[in-house]
């Protein structure tokens, strides 16, 4: 009985005009999407390899010179494109893919392609998450909301339950054939995403349960609009109604719900801005974290200090070079500033995204929108683990080269110098992005969401079916 | 077969049927008459158990509706006023699928296009989409159904208002062939010469009442209209 509505459903709203119409733009769209977002990823990320292996390359060829003038010239790292940024570039665009390491510094990642687009950038940019996320919800409302109450208004439904059907069986049966469509329009692109899987080689082995997991977050959202719709079209008093209230759904999900939650997350966690942030970390630095502890007397103490230690009387009967030391010791006294003030960015960060994650109860939009970005590894919690990994590798790669000045550069002061050997064997950058595990438990909230929002919806078609009015 | 017991259904306040008593046999075709609003369509949907009585009881084959709104349904089919099927499925497809849901799925195609020239769709407009069909076609592919479900008891309501008199024929010839099987028939109507023609009994109903009931081989044509008009205009 199941099986047969299904079929007869599938293949009425198959013969529909407006459904193939629609559903023909949509795959399309996605098609597009995939396959722009493919060949953005591949081209982005061969432009990264060979940018961080010419930058690597510059740093080895620097020549002989000071270690600490090696460490000025520094070196360039980009954050690893993951292969599933092609379904969604997530906020990318927004925190940059690059960083620029440097002694003294602790620099922005930076290189942010939406800092230089306009504002009709952030509704235009075409990506399998947008179409996802916003045009296949609106697609099953209009396919959906006419499901029970369209049949209600045109009689269909009387001569239907009056042949002794199952109200439960009508609509679940109804569901699995919209279900069908539905998967249509997905197919091409899925059968072109998983291609795409294939040929990326090794890399994308490891993405694998990652897509996975995005498959089934997707499939589970979808699900809420199905349910939500066919439940509102048992229940709405006319099939216009029920549009209207579907309509109303969508526009708040999709188009409200984001920049709310947005607005709502700045003005609950404010964040300084850049120009404010890079000044206290400048005075922090140059006064001292209490403001009472120039940077002259540090360095005054560190010079009494480190002589004592030697039992010497002046600087130049060190057994190492005292440049080295003083500049480690600044360079440490910069790093606590940059905890302290990063800390509490961070902090501010992901106090909003766990705003935004709450909210995701209210709005199950959000919830994809997080799970989706976090999965494809381009949501700010991976943004700021590259950030922290890249700081980590920077205070690393400047410490081992004051270290060279302090032991090899005894007599020589600042005229002490090294040469490639040196720089080769600095180590080299390798980003490593979170487990699969440490990322779904971060998204517990968004699957707790989705997963109460399939529930009550689901729920809500059961009741809306225990007693069915044919009009 | 089927069968109503002081059956009464009020909304808020309004009396649309007051206790209501009839029985339909085997082989036996009962008529409502009267006009808009008197009640017959009311008495068709207890029946089908789309709206719950206020009081008195509804019963098809002896087994209560209410009770068991799934299987009472298996022994009647129901034809409206306008039979309306699913535009984007050809006439045979929705035979198909009503017969379906029914319980009967083991048709074959020419089984299927057999109820349909029993009917007496014209054969070639079996596989056209049923948007393009008229009123009189609907209405045979309802036949149709009802014929494919070998329901025991019809119920109809007002199935040949707006029909042609040759299509409206042809729906009563029909209905004296399924009567001869040994069919129940409930029919509410306006049309009181086919009443006369092939119900073999007739009640009239006014406000919610029925304030008439006769056998149709006892009354001309000229006794029923007149039965009729007297009870109108009281």
């Amino acid at each position: 009985m199941l099986l047969r509505i299904a079929r007869k459903e599938f293949c009425d709203i198959s013969r529909d005009g407006r459904f193939r119409g629609s559903a023909a733009i949509v795959a399309l769209l996605l098609v597009t999407a995939t396959a722009l977002g493919w060949q953005s990823w591949q081209e982005i990320r061969r432009e990264h390899d060979r940018a961080q292996a010419e930058a690597r390359e510059h740093f080895d060829d620097q020549g002989e010179k000071n270690p600490h003038a090696a460490a000025h010239y520094g070196l360039y790292l980009f954050k690893p494109k993951p292969p599933l940024s092609f379904v969604d570039p997530g906020v990318d665009p927004y925190t940059g893919v690059s960083v620029y390491l440097e002694a003294h510094r602790r620099n922005e990642v930076g290189n942010r392609p939406a800092r230089d687009a306009t504002a009709l950038q952030r509704f235009g940019e075409l990506t399998a998450a947008a179409v996802l996320q916003v045009l296949m919800p609106l697609l099953i409302v209009f396919l959906a909301f006419p499901a029970v109450a369209g049949e209600r208004e045109q009689g269909t439904l009387r001569q239907v339950m009056s042949l002794g059907v199952r109200p439960s069986a009508l609509v679940a049966g109804k569901a699995l054939g919209l279900t069908l469509a539905l998967a249509l329009i997905a197919v091409p692109a899925l059968a072109m995403g998983v291609g795409v899987l294939i040929m990326a080689g090794p890399e994308s082995a490891r993405t694998w349960p990652h897509a996975l997991a995005l498959g089934t977050g997707y499939a589970v959202y979808l699900g809420i609009f199905l349910a939500a719709s066919l439940a509102v079209s048992a229940l709405a008093r006319s099939s216009r109604v029920a549009l209207i209230v579907l309509l109303g759904f969508w526009i708040v999900n999709a188009m409200v719900a984001p920049r709310l939650a947005t607005d709502l997350a700045r003005r609950a966690v404010p964040t300084p801005s850049a120009f404010q942030f890079a000044e206290a970390i400048r005075s922090d630095i140059k006064a001292g974290i209490d403001g009472h502890d120039p940077e002259d007397a540090r360095l005054e103490r560190l010079k009494r200090e480190t002589l004592a230690k030697h039992n010497v009387e002046t600087v130049e009967e060190l057994p190492i070079n005292f440049q080295g030391v003083a500049l480690q010791a600044g360079e440490e006294y910069g790093n606590a500033v940059f905890d302290r003030h990063y800390g509490a960015l961070w902090k501010a960060f992901s106090g909003q995204d766990s705003l935004r994650q709450w909210l995701g109860f209210a709005f199950p939009t959000l919830a994809i929108r997080d799970l989706s970005m976090a999965l494809a590894g381009t949501d700010n919690a991976r943004a700021h683990d590259f950030a922290e990994s890249a700081e980590a590798y920077r205070r690393d790669l400047v410490k081992a080269l004051n270290r060279d000045l302090e032991v090899n550069g005894a007599d020589l002061g600042f005229m002490y110098q090294a040469g490639p050997e040196l720089w080769k064997s600095m180590p080299v950058f390798r980003y490593r992005p979170p487990s699969l595990g440490a990322t779904l438990e971060s998204l517990r909230l968004a699957w707790w969401s989705l997963l109460l929002w399939l529930i009550a919806t689901t729920g809500l078609v059961r009741l809306s079916t225990r007693a069915l009015r044919v009009d | 077969m089927l069968e109503a017991r002081s059956l009464t259904k009020t909304y808020n306040g309004f009396t649309a049927l007051d206790s209501l008593d009839l029985t339909v046999g085997e082989g036996e075709i009962f008529c409502l008459l009267g006009a808009n609003g008197a009640g017959k369509t009311t008495t068709i949907n207890l029946f089908l158990n789309f709206i719950a009585p206020t009081s008195g009881s509804v019963t098809i084959r002896g087994l209560d509706v209410v009770a068991n709104p799934l299987e009472t349904k298996r022994y009647v089919a129901y034809i409206p006023e306008t039979v309306m099927l699913y535009k984007n499925l050809t006439g045979l497809e929705n035979l198909a699928y009503f017969a379906a849901l029914a319980g009967h799925d083991s048709y074959s195609t020419a089984e299927l296009r057999g109820f349909l020239e029993q009917s007496g769709l014209p054969n070639e407009a079996a596989e056209r989409r049923v948007g393009t069909y008229s009123k009189g076609m609907r209405q045979k592919v309802g036949i149709a159904i009802a014929l494919a479900k070998h329901a025991e008891s019809l119920l109809l309501d007002e199935p040949t208002s707006g029909l042609d008199p040759k299509a409206s024929n042809e729906f009563a010839n029909l209905l004296r062939t399924l009567r001869d099987r040994g069919v129940a028939v409930l029919m509410a109507t306006h049309d009181l010469f086919h009443a006369k023609e092939t119900g073999t009994r007739v009640g009239i109903m006014k406000r919610g009442r029925m304030v008439a009931s006769l056998e149709t081989d006892e009354v001309g044509h000229a006794d029923l209209e007149r039965i009729y008009l007297q009870h109108m205009h009281d």
